[in-house]
């Protein structure tokens, strides 16, 4: 309970400096803490699926880029709200329709079949826009930065309430029971395919609409981006940076990876890479449960 | 009043035949043992009760209600729970963990956290588990981790509750123990057994009823008394 109370308030003194940044009116801050605000909401929405359940998705960027999409398809036509909101539903329904089959495998299979997923979707995109003589797509009239990073912030912040509630609720038992034996989590009366069918898609909605949102920022979709593989890859070092044992760990690892970012971005860009591979390979050797788990540790010796 | 009735139960793997027209019943309240030496398809019994199997023929009814062809997890909330031969902990997780989402998602149903606490820690005083319950599942010895499994079934409520060589691997202290929790657990929970075991001292003492099988084919059954003087059975076993 302390723990808790102790990420509230560091959680409320987070957000209220996240809602004064706009104030300041330094765009390269608050573009910054757009991305600080993606990557949480992103990876939190990934750990509702894969850090609960052990089923580790690889593919996670297809929501986000299907959500794009979808934004691109009917910006102009439909109020920015409700295109968003499609994005979000179109993202649910398609985890719908692919989880049934694909949450039958389990292990490395699903990791590679995640991934295959993504890369088929992106492919498939790519085909008809090219079909329809579209390369890209630009939006026009997207909204300022400010509001559009506080719409981020509002997803972030959602998307981890929803983690705190899920991990502390019946379904969160049930979906780690899953984790650790899942025939063992059946005979228990678990119902495993309906449980990871409804992580499943609920970790689908948000980064559809963050997709949405990542489209208007940049505003322009081409297919590859926004499908880019390299987001769900960023999403998983995140996780294991962090460590996805609490709420608390896609928030650091969300943070870790940003900073870092902007300071090798700046200073060594040839080196960015490889510094960030070396870096994920010493946490998954060293500090297999990322920074919270370190934090947990200190909280458990004090 | 019969609780179990098993009609007709046959299951092939590939070309081998693991369960042959099986047919029992299992009174309310009673320890049913199940007999036979490895492969005599005791556990693929258990799997065909508890839903992880489904038979080529026959029919499997709890209370009068078929049962056959329903989810395992289905089968749980009806009432029906099995333990694992080779143990199946929620190792990441404590041993009082392990038991709440026993408690939460079996056929006790058990709608707040509290409750299913309550449960849970009931089951584990049943096992002798209590004092391990902030442990890790994963840091039980052999015996800790049957126990977990035995918590496990009881923790959902189940009424029927199928043991799978819940003593293989005991030292002779630990089976006596365990002979013990049982036969108080049948009387303080009034609950109904069915029992698969190898140590045979166990099995005597405890069933009402034994069913022996060898290869499949029912060839014996009847009180422990009954079966140990069975010409059949003896024949099996000693030659």
């Amino acid at each position: 309970m302390k723990t808790l109370s102790i990420d509230l308030v560091a959680g409320i003194v987070l957000l209220a400096a996240a809602l004064v940044l706009p104030l300041t009116g330094m765009d390269y801050l608050v573009g910054i803490a757009f991305n600080l605000a993606m990557w949480v909401a992103l990876t939190q929405s990934w750990s509702i699926l894969s850090a609960m359940t052990g089923y580790v998705s690889l593919g996670h960027v297809v929501f986000c880029g299907i959500g794009a999409y979808m934004v691109a398809l009917t910006t102009g036509s439909l109020p920015l709200a409700a295109s968003l909101g499609f994005a979000g539903l179109a993202a649910g329904v398609s985890a719908l329709v692919i989880g049934l089959p694909v949450l039958r495998v389990r292990g490395p299979y699903f990791v590679i079949l995640t991934f295959g997923l993504a890369e088929l979707v992106k492919n498939v995109i790519v085909q008809i826009e090219t079909g329809l003589g579209q390369f890209s797509r630009l939006i026009f009239d997207a909204p300022p930065l400010n509001s559009l990073y506080l719409v981020m912030l509002g997803l972030a912040v959602a998307v981890t309430v929803a983690a705190v509630f899920v991990r502390h609720s019946k379904l969160g038992r049930g979906l780690i029971a899953i984790r650790e034996n899942e025939e063992a989590a059946e005979a228990i009366g678990v119902p495993v395919i309906r449980l990871k069918l409804i992580a499943f898609v609920a970790a689908a909605i948000i980064p559809g609409i963050v997709g949405g949102v990542m489209l208007l920022r940049t505003s322009y979709f081409e297919a590859a981006q926004a499908f880019d593989p390299v987001i769900s890859f960023s999403i998983v070092t995140m996780a294991i940076v962090g460590g996805s044992g609490s709420a608390r760990g896609p928030i650091l690892g969300a943070f870790a990876f940003v900073l870092l970012s902007e300071l090798l971005w700046a200073r060594f860009p040839q080196l960015y890479m490889i510094i960030l591979g070396i870096l994920l390979i010493l946490f998954i050797l060293f500090v297999p449960r990322g920074l919270s788990g370190l934090l947990d540790r200190k909280e458990a010796r004090q | 009043m019969t609780i179990l009735d098993i009609q007709g139960v046959s299951k092939s793997f590939g070309g081998i035949k693991a369960l042959s027209n099986v047919s029992f019943t299992v009174d309310e309240g009673s320890i049913f043992g199940l007999m036979g030496a490895n492969g005599a398809g005791k556990t693929t019994l258990f799997g065909v009760i508890a839903g992880q199997i489904k038979p080529n023929t026959g029919s499997v009814a709890f209370r009068k209600q078929v049962i056959t062809g329903k989810r395992p997890d289905q089968i749980c909330r009806i009432g029906i729970s099995r333990t694992f031969q080779i143990v199946r902990p929620f190792a990441g997780i404590s041993v009082l963990d392990n038991v709440i989402v026993s408690a939460l998602y079996g056929a006790a149903a058990n709608n707040t956290h509290a409750e299913a606490r309550e449960a849970g820690l009931a089951a584990l005083e049943a096992v002798g588990l209590a004092d391990a319950a902030s442990q890790m599942a994963g840091e039980l010895t052999l015996s800790g981790q049957k126990r977990l499994e035995i918590a496990r079934a009881l923790a959902t409520g189940a009424e029927l509750v199928l043991l799978d060589e819940v003593m293989a691997g005991l030292t002779p202290t630990e089976i006596e123990r365990m002979v013990e929790t049982l036969s108080e657990l049948r009387h303080s929970r009034n609950l109904t057994f069915m029992l698969v075991e190898h140590v045979m001292g166990a099995l005597m003492q405890l069933s009402d009823r034994i069913l022996a099988l060898d290869h499949g084919v029912p060839i014996a059954i009847g009180t422990p008394t009954e079966i140990a003087e069975n010409e059949e059975v003896l024949k099996v076993y000693f030659g």
